[in-house]
C-alpha cells in the first residue's frame, strides 16, 4: 500500500511536468497549428535565467537568489518575452506557411537557442541548488514519505490547470482563443484580432514553460543546454497520444506518459531499466497505431457535417 | 533546340542527373587538386552528408512528410558496418556482445557498407509498417520518437555499441572518391525511384492524400517503400561515415546531425534532387567558412574569431531566412532544366535565378 | 452601400471570378444564384476579405475592403454566414453568440441584441449551455445567423442558407431574413443555388456562372423564368420553359 502510494506520487509528479509542457505545446498547436519544437528550449532558457550568464563551470545564482515572489515573475517574464520574440521574428513571418514549414522553422529556432546558450554559458552541465530544502521528505501517512517537491509540482500543476480552464471558459479572451483554435478563419470573420489571440496564446505557452523550468530545475538541480529537449519530446508524445488539438488530451497524454515511465522504472528488472525510454517510445508507437486520432478525440474531429 | 535522336531524348530525360554528376565531379576534382589534407577531409564529410541528404530527399521529397528519424538509420548503418569491418581483436574488447560469427569474421568494407545499408533498410521497413500509417505532423512526431528510441537504445546497449564511450579501431577507408561514387549511386537511385511508378504514386499522395487513395494508391505501402529505400542510402552513408572518422560515438547521431542534414535539404528545395545537391553544397561551404571564422583569422597580429557554436547559430538563422523568404528553397523545388528547350524552359530558368 | 468592381479572384492557376460587378444599395436584399463552382462562395469570401482579389476593387460605404484583414471588414459592419456555417462546435451556443460580439464595447446593446436573437430563435435560448456541435443542422444554421447578427452588422452576406435544411425550416429562415431588413434596416446579400426562393425574397438578382455575371436585374422584372434559366445554364430550354430552377 505504502509502496503503491509512493509509485503513484512519482507517476503523478512526473506526469504533471509532462502535462504542463504538453499544455504549452497543445495551446500553440490549437491556435497556430504549430508544433513548437522550440518549446523545450523555452523551458531551458527559463532555467538558465536563474544564473549569471558566464561560461564558468561553477554556476553563480543571479535571479535564482531572489526571493521567490520576485524570482517567479522574473523567470516568467524572461520566458514570455523570449516566446514573444519568437512569435515576432519567426512564427509571424511564417504565418501563411504550411504546418510542415512552421515545424521546421521552430526546429531551427530551437537549434539556434540551444547554440546561443552554449555560446553564453558553455556546453557543460552545471549544478544549481535552489530551494534545495524542498527535496526533503514529508510524511503523508505512516511509512509513506515523499519529497515536498513532488507535492508542490502536483499542486502547482493543478492550480495552473484550474486557472487555465477558468481563463478559457469564463473570460472573453479565453472564449475567443477557443473559437480561434477551432476555426481561425471564422473567428477572424467575426472580428477577432488574429494577432492578438496568437500573442496571448504564445504568452500563456511561455508562462507554462516557465513554470516547468522552475519545477524541473529544482527537481534535477542541473542545468544542461538540452535539458528541455527530452522533456519536450515526452510532451510532444503526450499531445499526440492525447489527440492533437485537444487540451484535455494533452493533460491525459502527459499523465499517461508519466505513468508509463514510472511503472517501467519501477517494475522493469534492473538490468533492463536503462532501456526504459526505449520501452516508453515503443508503447507510444503502439498507442499511435491503435488509436492514430489520439486517446481523447478532439472536438474538431468530431464535428458534425 | 529540341533533341531529335533517341539518344538525344535519353540525354534529355536524365539531364538533371547528368548535370548534377558532372557538377559534383568538377567540385571534387577541383578541391582534390588543391592537395590539402584538411580541405579534402571536409570534402569527404560533405559528400557523405550529401548521401544522407539524397536519402532524405527520397522520402521527404516524394512523400511530403518530414522525417526527424533518418539519422537513426544512419546510426544503425554505421554500427552495422563497423561490426563487420573492425579487427576481430578489437571487437573482443569493445563490443563483446556481438554474435560469434561477427566476432570471428570481417568483411570487405564495400560489402560491409552495403549490408549496413540493408540492415538500416530492414529497420526502416519494420518501423515504417507501423509509422507510415500516420499522416502529416503525427508522422513527423512519430519519426522523432522512433529516432529517440534508437538513440537511447544504442546509448545503453554497450556490449554492442560501446555505449557512451567510443567505438574505435574502425579501418579508415572512405576517401573523397569513394564518397563521390556513393553520391553518384545515391543520385541515380533517387532519380530512378522518383521517376518510377512508385515515386509517381507517392508524389500523387503528397499533393492530395485523399484523392490518391481514391485513385487506388496504397499510400501507406508507397510510403513504406520510400522510407525503406531512403533508409538504405542513409544507412550506407552511416557506414561511410564510420569508415571516415575511424571511430563511432552514439552522440554523433543526434540532433545536430539531424538538423544539419534537414537544413541542407530544405535550403536547397525539399522536393527536388537538385535541391538536395545544391543545398548540401551551399551549406557545406557556409559551415566551413563559419568554422574557420570560429577558429579565428589573423588580422594585423590580433586573432579575431567568432564564438564557439557560431556555425550552428548561423546555420539556424540561414534556414529560418530561407523558410521565411524562399520556402521552396534555392531551386524552388525544381530540377535543373534541359537548357536547350526553346522559350518556356528559358523563362523558367531566368525566373529561378531572379 | 457595397460596390464590387471588375473583381477577379484566382486559386493558383484557376480563375474563379473573371471580373464581376455588383452594386448593392442600402436596405435591399440582393441575391446571387448560380450552379456549383460558379464562384458564389468566392465572391462572399472576397467581400469578407478572406480571399485577396488579383484585380478589381470592393468598397463598402466608400471604404476599400480589398487589402484589409477579415477582422477589419467585420469592424466595418460586414458580417457573413459562410457556406458550411462554421459553428464553433467545441463552444456552447451562448459562447458562439458571445464570439459574435468580439468587436463591440456597448454592453447594454449587446445584451439587447442577445435577447433579440433568442427571441427570433427560441431554440437557441433553450440550448444555451449546450455544446453547439450537438445542434441539428437547422439549429446550427440559426446559430450561425444569430452569431452574425450579434456583430450588429449593417450588411450581412449569407451563403446558401437553405443547404441541407427541410423546406419548412428554409421558409422560417427566409422569414427571419426578410424580417431583419424590416426591423433593422439590414442590407442582405444572399447566395443560393436555386433561384426559386431567392427570387421571392430578393429585390435584385444576379446570375453567376463560370465566374462571370450572366444576368443582373430587378427581381420583379425577372419573374419570367426563361431569361434566368438561360443565364443559369448557358442555354435556353424551350420545352421546359416553365420549370423553375
Ligand atoms: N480553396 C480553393 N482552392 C482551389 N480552388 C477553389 C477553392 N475554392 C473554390 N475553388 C474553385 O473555384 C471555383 C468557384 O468556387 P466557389 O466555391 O466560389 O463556387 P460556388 O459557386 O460557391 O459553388 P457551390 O454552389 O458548389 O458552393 C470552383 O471551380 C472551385 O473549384
Ligand atoms: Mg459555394
Amino acid at each position: 500500500m505504502a509502496f503503491a502510494l509512493q509509485v503513484l506520487m512519482n507517476a503523478l509528479s512526473l506526469g504533471s511536468l509532462y502535462a504542463l509542457a504538453a499544455l504549452g505545446i497543445g495551446l500553440l498547436f490549437g491556435v497556430l497549428k504549430l508544433i513548437n519544437f522550440a518549446h523545450g528550449d523555452f523551458i531551458t532558457v527559463g532555467a538558465y535565467a536563474l544564473i549569471v550568464p558566464s561560461a564558468a563551470t561553477q554556476a553563480t545564482l543571479m535571479i535564482g537568489d531572489f526571493h521567490p515572489l520576485i524570482l517567479i515573475p522574473c523567470i516568467v517574464a524572461v520566458v514570455v518575452i523570449l516566446a514573444l520574440i519568437a512569435e515576432f521574428l519567426v512564427f509571424r513571418p511564417l504565418r501563411s506557411a504550411s504546418p510542415a514549414t512552421l515545424m521546421i522553422g521552430s526546429f531551427a529556432l530551437g537549434f539556434v537557442i540551444q547554440n546561443i546558450l552554449i555560446m553564453i554559458y558553455g556546453g557543460r552541465p552545471k549544478a544549481v541548488g535552489i530551494w534545495s530544502d524542498l527535496s526533503l521528505g514529508v510524511e503523508l501517512m505512516e511509512g509513506v514519505e515523499v519529497p515536498k517537491l513532488q507535492l508542490i509540482i502536483i499542486g502547482v500543476t493543478l492550480v495552473l490547470m484550474v486557472v487555465l480552464v477558468l481563463f478559457l471558459t469564463k473570460t472573453k479572451y479565453g472564449v475567443h482563443m477557443r473559437a480561434a483554435a477551432e476555426d481561425f478563419r471564422m473567428a477572424r470573420m467575426l472580428g477577432i484580432e488574429a494577432n492578438r489571440v496568437i500573442m496571448l496564446a504564445v504568452a500563456i505557452s511561455g508562462m507554462l514553460a516557465a513554470a516547468v523550468s522552475m519545477l524541473f530545475v529544482v527537481q534535477t538541480g542541473i542545468l544542461e543546454f538540452r535539458m528541455g529537449v527530452s522533456l519536450m519530446l515526452f510532451a510532444f508524445i503526450a499531445t499526440v497520444i492525447g489527440g492533437m488539438g485537444s487540451l484535455v488530451g494533452a493533460v491525459v497524454g502527459g499523465f499517461a506518459v508519466g505513468a508509463v515511465s514510472i511503472l517501467l522504472q519501477t517494475f522493469l528488472p534492473s538490468e533492463m531499466r536503462v532501456f526504459r525510454d526505449v520501452f516508453v517510445f515503443a508503447i507510444v508507437i503502439f498507442i499511435l497505431l491503435v488509436r492514430p486520432q489520439g486517446l481523447v478525440m478532439s472536438r474538431a474531429s468530431r464535428e458534425r457535417v | 533546340m529540341e533533341p531529335k535522336t533517341p539518344l538525344g531524348h535519353m540525354v534529355r530525360e536524365v539531364w538533371p542527373l547528368i548535370i548534377l554528376s558532372v557538377g559534383l565531379l568538377l567540385v571534387v576534382a577541383i578541391i582534390q587538386s588543391l592537395d590539402d589534407r584538411i580541405i579534402s577531409q571536409s570534402l569527404t564529410e560533405g559528400l557523405i552528408r550529401l548521401v544522407v541528404v539524397i536519402g532524405l530527399y527520397i522520402f521527404i521529397g516524394n512523400s511530403g512528410l518530414i522525417s526527424f528519424g533518418h539519422i537513426g538509420f544512419m546510426m544503425i548503418g554505421a554500427y552495422a558496418t563497423a561490426w563487420q569491418t573492425m579487427d576481430p581483436m578489437t571487437k573482443d574488447i569493445f563490443v563483446p556482445g556481438l554474435p560469434g560469427y561477427l566476432l570471428a569474421n570481417s568483411h570487405h568494407w564495400l560489402v560491409a557498407t552495403i549490408i549496413g545499408g540493408l540492415v538500416a533498410a530492414i529497420a526502416a521497413f519494420i518501423s515504417g509498417l507501423a509509422m507510415m500509417r500516420l499522416s502529416g505532423i503525427a508522422a513527423s512526431i512519430g519519426t522523432f520518437a522512433l529516432f529517440m528510441s534508437f538513440y537511447s537504445l544504442y546509448l545503453q546497449w554497450s556490449t554492442w555499441t560501446a555505449g557512451q564511450s567510443s567505438l574505435v579501431g574502425i579501418p579508415v577507408t572512405t576517401t573523397p572518391w569513394v564518397a563521390f561514387w556513393f553520391c553518384i549511386v545515391a543520385m541515380i537511385g533517387a532519380f530512378v525511384y522518383s521517376r518510377s511508378k512508385f515515386g509517381l504514386a507517392l508524389r500523387a499522395s503528397r499533393e492530395d492524400e485523399v484523392a490518391a487513395k481514391a485513385a487506388g494508391v496504397d499510400v501507406t505501402g508507397e510510403r513504406v517503400i520510400s522510407f525503406t529505400i531512403s533508409a538504405f542510402f542513409v544507412g550506407m552513408a552511416g557506414g561511410l561515415y564510420g569508415h571516415f572518422l575511424g571511430l563511432l560515438t552514439v552522440d554523433t547521431f543526434y540532433l545536430p546531425m539531424t538538423f544539419i542534414t534537414l537544413s541542407m535539404l530544405v535550403v536547397g528545395g525539399m522536393q527536388s534532387l537538385s535541391g538536395a545537391v545544391v543545398g548540401t553544397i551551399i551549406l557545406s561551404l557556409v559551415i566551413e567558412l563559419l568554422r574557420k571564422a570560429e577558429k579565428g583569422v589573423d588580422m594585423g597580429g590580433t586573432n579575431i574569431s567568432l564564438p564557439a557554436s557560431s556555425a550552428e547559430v548561423g546555420l539556424g538563422v540561414i534556414l529560418l531566412l530561407i523558410l521565411i523568404f524562399r520556402p521552396t528553397g534555392f531551386t524552388r523545388n525544381a530540377e535543373i532544366y534541359w537548357p536547350f528547350k526553346p522559350k518556356v524552359a528559358v523563362t523558367e530558368v531566368t525566373h529561378r535565378q531572379s | 452601400m457595397l460596390e464590387v468592381k471588375d473583381l477577379e479572384v484566382r486559386y493558383g492557376r484557376l480563375t474563379a471570378l473573371r471580373g464581376i460587378n455588383l452594386s448593392i444599395k442600402e436596405g435591399e436584399i440582393a441575391c446571387i444564384v448560380g450552379p456549383n463552382g460558379a464562384g458564389k462562395s468566392t465572391t462572399l469570401l472576397s467581400i469578407s476579405s478572406v480571399l485577396n482579389p488579383t484585380a478589381g476593387t470592393i468598397t463598402f460605404d466608400g471604404q476599400q475592403i480589398n487589402g484589409t484583414r477579415p477582422e477589419d471588414v467585420a469592424r466595418m459592419g460586414v458580417s457573413q454566414v459562410p457556406e458550411g456555417r462554421h459553428i464553433f462546435t467545441s463552444l456552447t451556443v451562448e459562447e458562439n453568440l458571445q464570439v459574435g460580439t468580439a468587436t463591440r464595447r456597448d454592453k447594454p446593446e449587446m445584451k439587447r441584441d442577445y435577447e433579440r436573437v433568442i427571441e427570433t430563435f427560441p431554440i437557441l435560448g433553450e440550448r444555451r449551455r449546450q455544446s453547439a456541435g450537438k445542434l441539428s443542422g437547422g439549429e446550427q444554421q440559426m446559430l450561425a445567423i444569430g452569431r452574425a447578427l450579434m456583430t450588429s452588422p449593417r450588411f450581412m452576406t449569407i451563403d446558401e442558407p437553405s443547404l441541407g435544411l427541410a423546406p419548412k425550416i428554409v421558409d422560417r429562415v427566409y422569414e427571419v431574413l426578410i424580417d431583419l431588413r424590416k426591423s433593422r434596416g439590414l442590407t442582405l446579400l444572399i447566395v443560393e443555388q436555386s433561384s426559386e426562393r431567392a427570387l421571392k425574397a430578393a429585390d435584385t438578382l444576379y446570375v453567376l456562372r463560370n465566374g462571370a455575371i450572366q444576368l443582373a436585374g430587378k427581381a420583379s422584372e425577372l419573374q419570367d423564368g426563361k431569361a434566368v434559366h438561360k443565364a443559369y445554364f448557358g442555354f435556353s430550354d424551350d420545352h421546359e420553359g416553365e420549370v423553375m430552377i
